[in-house]
This record gives structure tokens, C-alpha cells and sequence, in this order.
């Protein structure tokens, strides 16, 4: 009887083994070998069908795209591609740019997650040892379309190697009400800048606080982000990295961008001590006017992506020029405009076992027209020089944003560390405005800091 | 596994009741092996048998979703893991710690912004559902739907739209909280007068922590020059480094409802002979409620002090909600969990997210046990 009872007992732990081995993760299969052919559709027109090595699903993670480029992509796109790849099953799952980092790094740490994934401008050194070298698939060797990339296509690179291909470009630009500001625009150095912030924000005494902001910059309630540091900063001329590499926020263009932030937030607000408040939160672009109540929104100014600016088909178009930031040409003989170049792009992960795959499909979403289409239903300016026709030369707001990026465009890509980057300059920038560190403490802080974070 | 995915879910969670009731009767014959080895009654078997096959499901749980965890991050703690790297964890013994107690001092920033949270916002959290608590105890009119109002913040949590409704609440020019200020000011000089007096104490405090926190003093030095506020200063909530603690202090007081319904089974609990015997000797009710009701409600103090104190320690909701699109206010209120999802999942250094874990813990565990410790000098447990 006990006999039987064990032998039941060594049953039971065999059928237990036996479960837990089928559930372990299947051990991921070599990486798929560059195509034969290496001539790719440009267009959204299916390719000829070919034969699957087995039925797979291309999973894909997008992040805040909208509702019209969704349907589009699973109208148009997904079926072709499914048509050109029998077998294959395309599958986008929709998240948001609010908590995607520790979406990610669950991917990452289990090495296993979507094939593609949506990445921004600054991710290619965070996320670049984790993603696909996709040169075999995607360079021009292989897929001679990639010319047709504009500089966008060095975000998406990590180590000289291609990781996946942007999708469009979204310039800081400074947009400015022609018909609310006092003074010449756009300014053209520190000084008329600080000047015009001066004369043109407006503190109601009673409540002590700002009715309308000069410059409303990226972060508008503090006026010390740290992305529009760096557009001050590349404006002067300035470089992130010396020639050995170490960080170079002990140079002169980065104390003058850092007592420039401070200028401008003192000639907004005033001294800390003053207690100013800042605009109220509202509802539509801070440079935009209120439809039920005719009142300007409280920004003469907007240093931001187009996606901050009123809507294409809003009236007040007519009165906002957009044009980049201009630097110090006064003080800084190097100083040149600048507008920051972000833009979203697609990368394969390195865990993917569908490299090929997501190689084909990202071919056929990012042909000429299929970048065309992409954007317009978002109302950017595609990452494809070839694709910017249509709806970019048909909006003169548009047009004149592309000719900008293609003049003056300065990517955010290849910043070493950048979440840690962004969290010290953050911490050293707040300190700033508070008056609590010096320009000097600040860019010394910064040294320090982000020196150690490289180690 | 499959390429249905709906299939391989199904599949999946087949599986892992199959698993699980497998490991179960695995545990439970284990264990009915051990005890006849031990030379107990069929009856003792039987229910050993009973007892853990019953109780396995919460074992493996446990041991699957806590323990093996617990000891992963443990590990890790020892590692220089970064997830993004593509490398697995390097070893590298207490480097991760000596890092944190002597050479960061971002971590030691949050450690005062939670002690503040902790000495400051617990008590005023405590203090407001003592105080609601007591109200509702009265039996008046509406007090169900009172106690439904106060408990909703716990229901509610910190959703995109509570965010909302907290930032337009606490805009410093717009904002109802200081429109109310403004005009109560306005209408009662000396109500302004208290809340200038107020906005100073609390700038004062706020400086002395965040100099603790930098190991620079500036901004007190700033804030005793600027010296006692103007007469149309309110409090710059969600806007200076000054007020983003007592921001969250606010937050944490809007969500008092678990504690005060605490509070109020203690009051309920309370005889009423006592009151009425006390009431027929003359005491006021102030007197009543310092000299029966707050000792009897000792043991539940006790609790909410210590749920309380693990909760302020482990605060993270409602500076990343308030915070997170406001990066350069982040560090005047960041907390130590907070720090540690910084660590993990924004710079992605799992290692030393892991070793901030385990510091936490530590630290959580001492205070508790030093609260139960010293509990035998206030708390009251006669009556009960």
C-alpha cells in the first residue's frame, strides 16, 4: 500500500515536471538570416506573396498614435501585409507615452515582448544594446529606399547600426502671436529676448499671479526644462560631449544658456521671493484664444513641437509666425537658429525572433507613400524627404515647418545616459529658479553629476 | 506555444490550475508521507493531508509570487543589473549599498522629503479622520451619506481625473483653494493675517527640509530675507519646491476616509455607560473626549499609526500623479519609493532598485518593530 501510495506520489511530481518544462519559454530560434532579395516595394501596394517559414504573429507596440492612423494602419497596411505573408498575423497593441518606461523594461527584462516596438529621439543609447542590428535587412544594401531618410534616420541608430526606421520629424519651433506682442519678432539674441519678456508678460496684481507669459517654453509653469536648455544651448553652438568624450557643461555656452534660463524667468516672474503665480491650466494651445470667451489663452510665444500649436484649421494661423530660435549671435560668433529636432521612430527588439519580419513589415509602413499617408493622418512632417508632398506642401503651416527642419534642424539623439541626464539637469534646473543654486553651482552640478553617471 | 493567442491563454490558465492542484496533492501526500514516518494515527495523517492540501494554493502562491521574488531582488541587490544593457547581472557585492547610505545624494533627499511626509502629513492625515470620525459619531442627520463623501477619496484613488480636479484646485492664481484664501483674507483681516503667518512657518520649514535634503541652506537664507509674506501671498501649491510636500500632506489628508472609518468602529466601540456616567458628573465634553474616548481609542491610533507610518514610507501615488509631468519639482518632493522607481524603471539600474527596496524594508521593519516595541507606554487594551 505504501509502495503504491510513493509510486503515486512520483506520478504526480513526473506529471508536474512534465507541465512545468512545457511552460517554459521556448528557447529562441537563431536569428533569421538577411533577405535574398534585396529589392523591397516602395510603395503600399502588396508585395508578390511569398512563403512563410511558419505561422507567425508580428506583434507591434504604438504609443499615443491617433485614432486615424490606427485604422489606417490595420485597413491598409496589416492586410497587405498579411496578403504578402500568408501565415503571418500582424498584431498592434495601443499603449501610452505615460508609463511606456516600465512597460519596456518588463519587455526587456524578460526578453519578450512585441517585435517592434515605438521608441522617441533620445532612446537609441537608452534602449541601443537591447535592440536589433537591423543594417542586414534595412541598409541600403539591402533596401536602397533608406536614402530617401532624412536626418531622422540617425535617431535610429545605436552604434552605427541601424535599429528601425523614424517616422517623422517634430522640430521645436518658436511660434509667436503677431497680433499680442510688443516688439520686434521674432528676437534675435539673449538680450532682446529678455527684453521681450519683460514687456510682454502681465501680472494681475490682485491675484499676484501671471495673465500672460512672454515665452511659454516646453515646461510652461516653471520656464526650466531641461530640453529647452539644450535648444538654447545647441543655438549657441554649444556641444553635449568634448573630444573625450566627457560632458561639456563646463563650458561657456552652457553657464550663458543657463544664465539665459534664469533671465528669462526672472524678466517672467520675477525675483523668486516675489511668489509669482504661473498661468492658469487651460484647455487647448497656450498661444491659441478661447472660442467661448474671446480671451487670449496667455502665451505670446511657444517654443515647442507643432503639437503644442493650435490646430492647422484654427483662425488664428493668420496671426502666428513660427520661426527658430536664433541663439546669442551677440556675444556667442558661433550662435546659429535652431530648431530641436524629436521624432518618434520604430526599432526592432533583439529578443524578436521575427527580425525578417519586422524588417518586411516596416519596408512596406514606411514606403514613400505609406510615410505620406502615416503622417498626414497625424499632421507631421514625414522622416522620408521623398514623402513630404501632399498634405505637407498644401499646409503653409506645414511647408514652412519642413523648410525650417531641413535648414536648421538639430537632432536630440545620441545623448549618453539620457534618462539620467534629464532627471540631474531637472533637479539642478529647479534649484535654479528658486534661486537656490547659482548659474555657476548649476552647470557644476550638472558636470559632476552626469560625469559620474557615464562612469 | 500557439498562435491563437486567445488559445494559448485558455491553455495557460489551464495549466496553472492543473499545476496547481497537482502541487497541492503532491504537498499533501508529502506531508502524510512525513507524519506516518513519524509514526502518527490515520485520523493525524488525514487531516495533515486535508490541512495542506488546502492550504497549498496560498503556499505555492506565496512562495511562487512572494519568496522566489523576494530572493531574486535580494540578489539582485548585490548586482550591477541594468535591464537595458542586453548582459546578464555582474556581481558586486555591498557596492550598490555603500553607494546609497554614503555617496547619493538624491536617495538621502528622499529620505528627508518621506521623513517630512512621515512627521508631518501622517499626523495631519491622522489628525483630520480623528476629527471626521468625531463628527460623524455625533448621529446626525445625512451621516451615511457624510461618511460615504469622506470614504469616496479611498475609492477614488488618484485616477487622471482626480489629478485633474487636485491641479486646477491648487493653481496658485485660479485655483478654488487659494480663491477661498483670497476672499476669506479679504473678508477677515485677521484670517489673512494667520495665513501669511502660516505661508512663512510653513516656507520656513519647507527651506530648513529641503536644505537638509541638498546640504545647502540658500533657499532658508532666501526665505527668512524675503521675510513675512505680502499681504496677497497665498500658498504656491503645485509651483514651488516650497509647497510641493504640503501639496501631497493635502493629498494625503483628502484620503483619510480608511482611517477614519477606523476611527469610528473605535468610537462605536466605546460604552456608552462611560459617557453618560461622566456626563451625570458634570464633565464637558472636551473632557469626556480626552479622558474616555482618546485612551479607549488607543489600540486603534495604534493601527492606523502603524499601517499609517508603512504607508508614508511607501508613498509613491500622489507625488507621481501631481509630479511626474513636472520634472523640475520632482526632487523637492521625491519620496524613497519614488526614488526607487526612478532607479528601476527610468534609468533602468534593476540592481540598485533592488538594493533601495531592500533598505526600505529594512528601515520599515525596525520603525514597526520599534513602535510595537514602545506601544506598552500609551496604548490602552484594559476595556478591551
Amino acid at each position: 500500500m505504501n509502495a503504491k501510495r510513493i509510486v503515486n506520489f512520483v506520478g504526480l511530481l513526473t506529471i508536474v515536471a512534465l507541465i512545468l518544462a512545457a511552460c517554459a519559454p521556448a528557447v529562441n530560434p537563431a536569428p533569421t538570416a538577411a533577405p535574398a532579395d534585396t529589392q523591397a516595394p516602395a510603395n503600399t501596394t502588396a508585395p508578390e506573396p511569398t512563403t512563410a517559414p511558419e505561422a507567425v504573429t508580428l506583434k507591434i507596440y504604438l504609443l499615443d498614435y491617433t485614432p486615424d492612423t490606427i485604422a489606417w494602419l490595420k485597413s491598409d497596411i496589416n492586410p497587405a501585409f498579411e496578403k504578402a505573408h500568408p501565415g503571418v498575423t500582424v498584431e498592434i497593441t495601443e499603449g501610452s507615452w505615460s508609463g511606456w518606461d516600465t512597460t519596456f523594461s518588463g519587455f526587456f527584462a524578460a526578453g519578450d515582448g512585441p517585435d517592434i516596438i515605438n521608441l522617441g529621439s533620445e532612446m537609441n543609447t537608452l534602449y541601443g544594446a537591447s535592440l536589433a542590428d537591423m543594417e542586414p535587412y534595412l541598409g541600403e544594401a539591402a533596401w536602397p529606399d533608406i536614402k530617401n531618410f532624412g536626418p531622422a534616420l540617425e535617431n535610429a541608430k545605436y552604434d552605427g547600426k541601424l535599429r528601425g526606421l523614424p517616422i517623422f520629424t517634430a522640430p521645436r519651433y518658436v511660434f509667436c502671436r503677431t497680433d499680442v506682442a510688443k516688439g520686434d519678432l521674432p528676437p534675435q539674441d539673449f538680450a532682446e529676448w529678455v527684453t521681450f519678456a519683460k514687456e510682454n508678460t502681465v501680472i494681475d496684481p490682485a491675484t499676484n499671479s501671471l495673465t500672460q507669459q512672454a515665452l511659454v517654453p516646453v515646461d510652461a509653469g516653471s520656464m526650466a526644462d531641461w530640453q529647452f536648455w539644450l535648444l538654447v544651448y545647441y543655438s549657441l553652438g554649444g556641444e553635449l560631449y568634448k573630444a573625450d568624450g566627457s560632458p561639456n557643461f563646463d563650458s561657456p555656452e552652457a553657464l550663458a544658456a543657463t544664465k539665459f534660463l534664469l533671465d528669462m524667468r526672472q524678466a517672467t516672474y520675477g525675483s523668486a521671493l516675489e511668489a509669482v503665480g504661473a498661468l492658469p491650466t487651460g484647455q487647448g494651445s497656450v498661444i491659441d484664444v478661447n472660442d467661448a470667451s474671446g480671451a487670449n489663452n496667455g502665451a505670446v510665444c511657444l517654443a515647442h513641437s507643432g503639437w503644442a500649436a493650435p490646430a492647422f484649421d484654427r483662425p488664428i494661423w493668420d496671426k502666428i509666425s513660427i520661426e527658430p530660435f536664433y541663439g546669442d549671435p551677440a556675444n556667442f560668433p558661433n550662435s546659429k537658429p535652431v530648431v530641436l529636432a524629436f521624432n518618434d521612430w520604430l526599432a526592432v527588439a533583439d529578443y524578436s525572433p521575427n527580425k525578417e519580419l519586422a524588417a518586411e513589415w516596416l519596408k512596406l509602413a514606411f514606403s514613400k507613400e505609406a510615410n505620406n499617408k502615416w503622417n498626414a493622418t497625424m499632421g507631421l512632417i514625414p522622416a522620408r524627404n521623398d514623402s513630404q508632398y501632399g498634405f505637407v506642401t498644401e499646409s503653409a503651416q506645414l511647408k514652412r515647418e519642413a523648410e525650417l527642419a531641413a535648414r536648421y534642424g538639430v537632432g536630440f539623439a545620441g545623448i549618453f545616459e539620457s534618462a539620467k541626464l534629464s532627471t540631474i539637469m531637472q533637479d539642478a534646473l529647479g534649484k535654479l529658479i528658486t534661486e537656490e543654486l547659482t548659474p555657476e553651482d548649476v552647470v557644476a552640478k550638472i558636470q559632476s553629476e552626469y560625469t559620474d553617471a557615464l562612469k | 506555444m500557439f498562435n491563437n493567442p486567445y488559445l494559448e491563454v485558455a491553455v495557460v490558465a489551464l495549466g496553472t490550475v492543473v499545476f496547481i492542484i497537482l502541487v497541492s496533492l503532491g504537498l499533501g501526500n508529502a506531508t502524510r508521507l512525513i507524519v506516518r514516518a513519524r509514526g502518527a494515527s490515520l485520523s493525524y495523517q488525514n487531516n495533515t493531508f486535508a490541512g495542506y492540501l488546502f492550504a497549498s494554493p496560498w503556499i505555492v502562491g506565496f512562495l511562487v509570487f512572494v519568496v522566489v521574488p523576494m530572493a531574486f531582488s535580494l540578489y539582485w541587490s548585490f548586482t550591477d543589473y541594468r535591464v537595458t544593457a542586453n548582459e546578464a547581472p555582474q556581481f558586486i557585492g555591498l557596492d550598490n549599498y555603500t553607494r546609497l547610505l554614503f555617496n547619493d545624494a538624491s536617495f538621502r533627499a528622499s529620505i528627508v522629503n518621506t521623513v517630512f511626509l512621515t512627521v508631518i502629513g501622517l499626523p495631519v492625515q491622522m489628525g483630520v479622520a480623528l476629527l471626521l470620525a468625531v463628527l460623524l459619531n455625533q448621529k446626525t442627520h445625512g451621516e451615511r451619506l457624510f461618511r460615504m463623501a469622506f470614504y469616496l477619496p479611498v475609492i477614488l484613488g488618484f485616477n487622471t481625473a482626480v489629478l485633474l480636479c487636485w491641479r486646477l484646485m491648487l493653481n496658485t492664481g485660479t485655483g478654488v483653494i487659494n480663491q477661498i484664501i483670497r476672499a476669506l483674507s479679504e473678508a477677515f483681516p485677521p484670517f489673512g493675517f494667520l495665513n501669511r503667518g502660516v505661508i512663512f512657518v510653513v516656507e520656513l520649514v519647507n527651506a530648513f527640509f529641503l536644505g537638509l535634503g541638498s546640504g545647502k541652506f540658500n533657499l532658508l537664507a532666501r526665505v527668512i530675507e524675503a521675510g513675512f509674506p505680502v499681504d496677497n501671498r497665498v500658498p504656491l501649491w503645485v509651483q514651488s519646491p516650497l509647497w510641493t510636500k504640503m501639496s501631497v500632506v493635502l493629498l494625503m489628508a483628502w484620503g483619510c476616509g480608511a482611517m477614519m472609518l477606523i476611527f469610528l468602529s473605535g468610537l462605536n466601540n466605546i460604552p456608552k455607560e462611560l459617557h453618560e456616567a461622566a456626563q451625570v458628573d458634570g464633565a464637558s465634553g472636551w473632557k469626556r473626549f480626552w479622558s474616555i474616548s482618546f485612551p479607549l481609542l488607543t489600540p486603534f491610533i495604534f493601527y492606523n499609526l502603524v499601517i499609517g507610518l508603512i504607508n508614508s514610507l511607501q508613498i509613491f501615488e500622489p507625488i507621481f500623479v501631481l509630479y511626474r509631468d513636472n520634472q523640475p519639482l520632482v526632487p523637492s518632493t521625491i519620496s524613497m519609493v519614488y526614488y526607487l522607481w526612478q532607479s528601476s524603471f527610468s534609468h533602468f539600474e534593476i540592481g540598485y532598485g533592488s538594493a533601495i527596496s531592500w533598505l526600505i524594508f529594512v528601515m520599515t521593519l525596525i520603525i514597526t518593530a520599534l513602535q510595537f516595541r514602545m506601544q506598552d507606554r500609551w496604548v490602552t487594551y484594559e476595556l478591551y
